[in-house]
């Protein structure tokens, strides 16, 4: 397989290109430590606010994102220890806002229900 | 070196598709990060209630967006992509909480009204049926006393109006039967108190531990004799008149002397004197089983028997009227 452009000029943006490349594929990146402790501790937020109960999915998410990144981090690829990290911390936070929103919903429709209740029980009384 | 060229043309291709994927395909996580920052972006409820959650969507996607056209390598786009996406469903679900927090606040407010609603109309009836009794009460109050003046008025009059006296305290009743039960029986015991004791005042009655105590002074009969003279008869009329309103009420007749004259003369005219009040009381009609006569001479003296006066206050009939029960204690 030929190089399909061939001019001087691809070949300088192409070297750009791969310098860019190597950069961002270089383990000088200093350890996401801060990441890891946040995530975890979103983690845990999650866990308390019934995050397993209502959001299943996410919570499992997270979990094994976390896992994944702690992996990472024994490894030293810390690019992808953050990356994880991170994408667990979404899926936390999402984790926990859905058990949130699941029960103030729970509390809206038992509350409509204690109203309509009490509602029928006054018109009956003052029937 | 001909290796080393092909390596060089290949990432270049890749440098070049990177750079190319401001239109990432339409399944790409970008793509969907995009559709669904608008899609809630579209939704009043997202944007008025997690304004500042679906800014930070917008900032993560803004950063995926510059990734993708910068030409970063495709698992630093998906990832920045994927962070946006989880943020606009987590907007999504802040909007949702606050909406359904929203709901439960005006439901309480809406229960809290519905309450005080209730509260207020139970007071209300109950206030209204209370000033109805009350008024009720009132008025048969005002038409229970209005009946009960006239009735005594009546009685007071004289003894042929006695008739007419009872009618009106028959009116005095029905007025009253139509006030509350509780009210119209304490009014009726209380009227009754009354006219017995206005009734019993008319005959001079005292208060006695033993209970209403007549007395016929000695001047209602001769000296040394046991038939009433008509002054006396007039009393013991008045006293039979009361006790035939009154059928459950009994009587005892005690008959006195003063020291004059023998033990046993003395005890024989008092036994008579009452005797003769009984017999009275008979013939105006008070059953016989409703009076006891009794003499008792010179004892239980009303007065010292060394004066005129004295002597004159012991010489006496006393009628003793029981209470409703018909008992009397004895003496």
């Amino acid at each position: 397989m030929n190089n399909p452009f061939g001019s001087r000029w691809h070949a300088t943006s192409g070297a750009v290109g791969c310098v860019l490349a190597l950069v961002a594929g270089c383990a000088s990146v200093p350890p996401p430590t801060e990441q890891m402790a946040v995530s975890k501790s979103a983690i845990a937020n999650a866990v308390s606010a019934g995050g397993s109960e209502y959001a299943s999915v996410e919570m499992r998410s997270a979990q094994e994102k976390m896992d994944r990144a702690s992996r990472a981090m024994g490894k030293e690829e810390y690019e992808e220890a953050r990356r994880l990290a991170e994408e667990a911390q979404a899926d936390a936070r999402l984790a926990e806002k859905k058990a949130q929103s699941a029960k103030a919903e729970k509390a809206a429709s038992v509350t409509q229900e204690d109203i309509r209740v009490l509602r029928e029980e006054m018109n009956r009384k003052t029937k | 070196m001909k290796n080393h060229r092909f390596q060089l043309a290949a990432l270049i291709a890749v440098a070049m598709l990177a750079g190319c994927s401001t239109l990432p395909a339409s399944d790409s996580p970008l793509a969907l990060a995009r559709n669904e920052y608008n899609d809630a972006q579209a939704n009043p409820q997202v944007t008025s209630l997690a304004a500042s959650e679906l800014r930070q969507a917008s900032d993560s996607l803004d950063k995926a967006n510059k990734a993708s056209t910068k030409g970063e390598d495709r698992a630093v786009v998906d990832h920045l992509a994927y962070v946006a996406r989880q943020q606009v469903a987590i907007a999504r679900e802040t909007a949702r909480q606050k909406a359904a927090e929203l709901a439960v606040a005006n439901a309480s407010r809406e229960r809290d009204m519905v309450r005080l609603d209730a509260r207020t109309r139970e007071a209300d009836a109950a206030q209204r049926s209370a000033e109805l009794s009350q008024r009720q009460s009132e008025a048969a109050q005002r038409s229970a006393e209005a009946s009960q003046r006239l009735s005594e008025a009546s009685q007071r009059n004289a003894e042929d109006s006695q008739r007419q006296a009872t009618a009106e305290r028959l009116a005095a009743s029905d007025a009253q039967m139509s006030a509350q039960a509780a009210r119209r029986q304490t009014e009726e015991a209380e009227g009754r108190a009354r006219q017995l004791e206005s009734q019993l005042r008319d005959l001079e009655a005292k208060k006695t531990d033993r209970g209403m105590v007549v007395t016929l002074g000695d001047v209602l009969f001769d000296t040394n004799r046991a038939e009433l003279k008509p002054g006396g008869m007039r009393n013991v009329q008045k006293l039979a008149d009361f006790f035939k309103q009154y059928p459950q009420r009994r009587l005892v007749i005690e008959g006195f002397t003063d020291s004059t004259g023998s033990n046993t003369r003395n005890l024989e005219l008092s036994e008579k004197r009452a005797n003769s009040v009984r017999l009275a009381l008979l013939d105006m009609g008070v059953g016989t089983e409703r009076i006891t006569a009794r003499g008792y001479g010179e004892s239980y003296p009303a007065a010292g028997n060394d004066t005129a006066a004295g002597r004159q206050l012991n010489r006496r009939v006393e009628i003793t009227v029981s209470d409703d029960g018909g008992k009397i204690a004895p003496r």
